[in-house]
């Protein structure tokens, strides 16, 4: 797919390959410095693990394969889930943090996405510990990843999965309503959220409570005084606590220009349960990053395993990078040229190896093969001897020990 | 001040827009209806305004090319698009309806034939009632369809019922609200919140 991107280097597709390659490296440089490990899961997985848990991967999206004894699998849908199974079957309690990271692709079936199926996603997965510390570690080292890529502009937007979840569970919603209802909140569509709660038979308070949720947007001090002027349900005291402690942690990390809080968004994977967040970048509809904290994903395998973990989407960020020319691609310099004649060309090809072995970039053409091509330097074996050429300078060698201390002599030179 | 872009479609909604947008002194100096122009600033070029085709204005929004929207509620349903939608301006009022030559079995029919401009409005309709349906997808004059036996009803925008009275259609089923929407990309809400919820607040202080 090919979103709206202005292509002004109009790079080839080899280009933009360069350039992703080096937006993972950074990627995975930073992961690294938080004290992530990199790890990788199965390409075929059974259905049955997903299709058994409620609230994940919607089952239609999923890419399935039947192999040759009729067991059906699908193609990794997801990263986090078998992470966690896999946590989860080691039945020692978790002893110690463990952080884990992967660059893998996923693939799923959206019809949002013209028919895409692939996409690579370089995520984390922190799990054994549950504290606002933790939480605001995590946002810290997706906006640190923004920072790495050059963006001038771009927002977490900090959700709560349970708060809309929470103050609208006692209006006994039919689901139909109930998504009705949430994709209002979800789109900020304040028209259309006052006049279905106006025939809803609930107390007006509760009205005006949810009304707010949409535009609980914003610096997160502020919001957070929003919300304590509404009335809240007991389980939500303790998680507001949280996010105020979160804040705090924020604030020491310096970040609270980049984070914003956003009451009103909603995940549509269930197994979120704390803070959820997504990361935006300017000129790019789609969020670059997406996570939030799992704590109840492990109990569906009887285990407790909190955990928090995020993924970035690779090709989107690519996109971005490309677009506002972020990553310039690396001009291509090749660092040997060698052109030999045909009765050199033993000692031509031993040199190339032997340059080669010291890391240099060489490419060997026959003396009769018409090349343009621009090289740092230009060998030349003939049968009157060899030469070696980098800009005006031309300087006669005999081997290539000969050649390297030429090579020092001019290095030292410059 | 960073630079916010505003995407609609010409006509009335737009001449509509600009109208509100001039009382709260946001004035497009060179725009005049009929400019083939497609590009207009403000006076402190802090607004630039992009007129594209109606049906493409959610997805200007929803992939960024615009931060903001002004899209009828059919188009922006229709997209399908993941859009914030803020404002409801009140404007190009009329419903999505059901409409057809008579109404007698249209409850019970099972695999009907409709024809619309908006399959996927129609079809998520259709599947929310649980009635199977063949969608013909046209591109104008759908009230042709069941007069020529292409269709048995047709989905459409219906305004004043003139065209479908004059056609010996009339409306079977209301299916939704239409009227005039402000959209808002998600993540420009973000990244240039202070424009975006300056520019929103000031029309809706016209609009009142």
């Amino acid at each position: 797919m090919q979103p709206y991107v202005y292509d002004k280097e109009n790079s080839s597709k080899i280009e933009d390959f360069q350039i992703r390659e080096v937006l993972i490296s950074k990627l995975r440089k930073r992961f690294e410095t938080y004290g992530y490990k990199q790890i990788q899961t199965s390409v075929f997985e059974a259905y049955d693990v997903y299709a058994n848990l409620s609230g994940t991967v919607n089952k239609d999206d999923m890419i399935k394969v039947i192999d040759s004894s009729g067991k059906v699998l699908v193609l990794r849908p997801d990263v986090t889930i078998p992470i966690t199974r896999m946590e989860a079957l080691n039945k020692q309690p978790l002893q110690e943090e463990k952080r884990y990271f992967y660059i893998l692709d996923v693939f799923r079936q959206l019809s949002a996405q013209n028919g895409q199926k692939e996409h690579t996603q370089a995520g984390i997965e922190y799990l054994g510990k549950s504290t606002p510390e933790v939480d605001a570690e995590v946002i810290m080292l997706a906006v640190h990843l923004l920072k790495d890529l050059n963006f001038a502009n771009f927002k977490i937007e900090i959700g709560h999965a349970g708060f809309t979840k929470e103050l609208i569970s006692n209006l006994s919603l039919s689901n139909g309503q109930q998504e009705q209802l949430e994709s209002y909140i979800q789109s900020k569509n304040l028209a259309e959220l006052e006049a279905f709660l106006a025939d809803l038979p609930i107390k007006t308070e509760w009205k005006q409570a949810i009304k707010q949720i949409p535009m609980m947007y914003g610096r997160p001090d502020e919001v957070i005084k929003q919300v304590k002027a509404i009335p809240i349900p007991g389980p939500l005291e303790q998680e507001l606590e949280n996010l105020i402690k979160l804040w705090k942690v924020l604030e020491a990390y310096e970040i609270s220009d980049n984070v914003v809080l956003n009451l009103g968004l909603i995940n549509n994977m269930d197994y979120y349960t704390g803070i959820i967040f997504q990361g935006y970048v300017e000129n790019t509809g789609r969020p670059v990053l997406m996570g939030g904290r799992y704590d109840q994903l492990g109990v569906q395998y009887d285990k407790h395993i909190p955990a928090i973990g995020f993924a970035a989407e690779v090709d989107v960020l690519l996109q971005a990078v490309i677009q506002q020319g972020l990553i310039t691609k690396k001009r291509e310099i090749r660092d040997f040229i060698i052109f030999y004649d045909k009765n050199k060309q033993k000692e031509a090809l031993t040199t190339a190896f032997e340059l080669r072995t010291k890391d240099y970039r060489v490419l060997t053409f026959s003396a009769d093969e018409e090349i343009d091509l621009d090289g740092r330097y230009e060998l030349f074996f003939t049968s009157t001897g060899n030469e070696l050429r980098s800009g005006r300078q031309v300087r006669p060698f005999s081997n290539t020990a000969d050649l390297v201390r030429i090579l020092e002599e001019m290095k030292e030179g410059s | 001040m960073e630079t916010i872009t505003l995407a609609m479609a010409k006509g009335r909604t737009a001449q509509s827009t600009i109208e509100l947008l001039k009382t709260v002194n946001i004035q497009f100096q060179d725009f005049h209806e009929k400019s083939r122009k497609l590009i207009f600033y403000n006076e402190d070029h802090t607004i630039k305004l992009l007129f594209v085709k109606a049906v493409d204005v959610p997805t200007y929004v929803e992939k960024g090319a615009a931060d903001i929207g002004i899209a009828g509620k059919d188009n922006i349903l229709e997209s399908k698009a993941d859009v914030y939608e803020m404002l409801d301006l009140q404007i190009g009022k009329c419903q999505f309806s059901i409409a057809g030559k008579n109404s007698e079995q249209f409850g019970q029919q099972q695999n009907i034939v409709v024809a619309s401009k908006y399959p996927n409005l129609t079809e998520r309709h259709f599947a929310k009632k649980g009635q199977t349906v063949d969608i013909v997808k046209l591109n104008g004059s759908v009230e042709l369809a069941p007069l020529i036996g292409l269709a048995d009803y047709i989905a459409d925008i219906v305004e004043t019922g003139t065209t479908l009275r004059e056609n010996g259609l009339s409306v079977i089923e209301k299916v939704e609200d239409i009227s005039t929407r402000l959209i808002v990309n998600k993540a420009s809400f973000a990244t240039k919140s202070a424009e975006i919820q300056d520019f929103i607040k000031k029309i809706d202080r016209a609009m009142r």
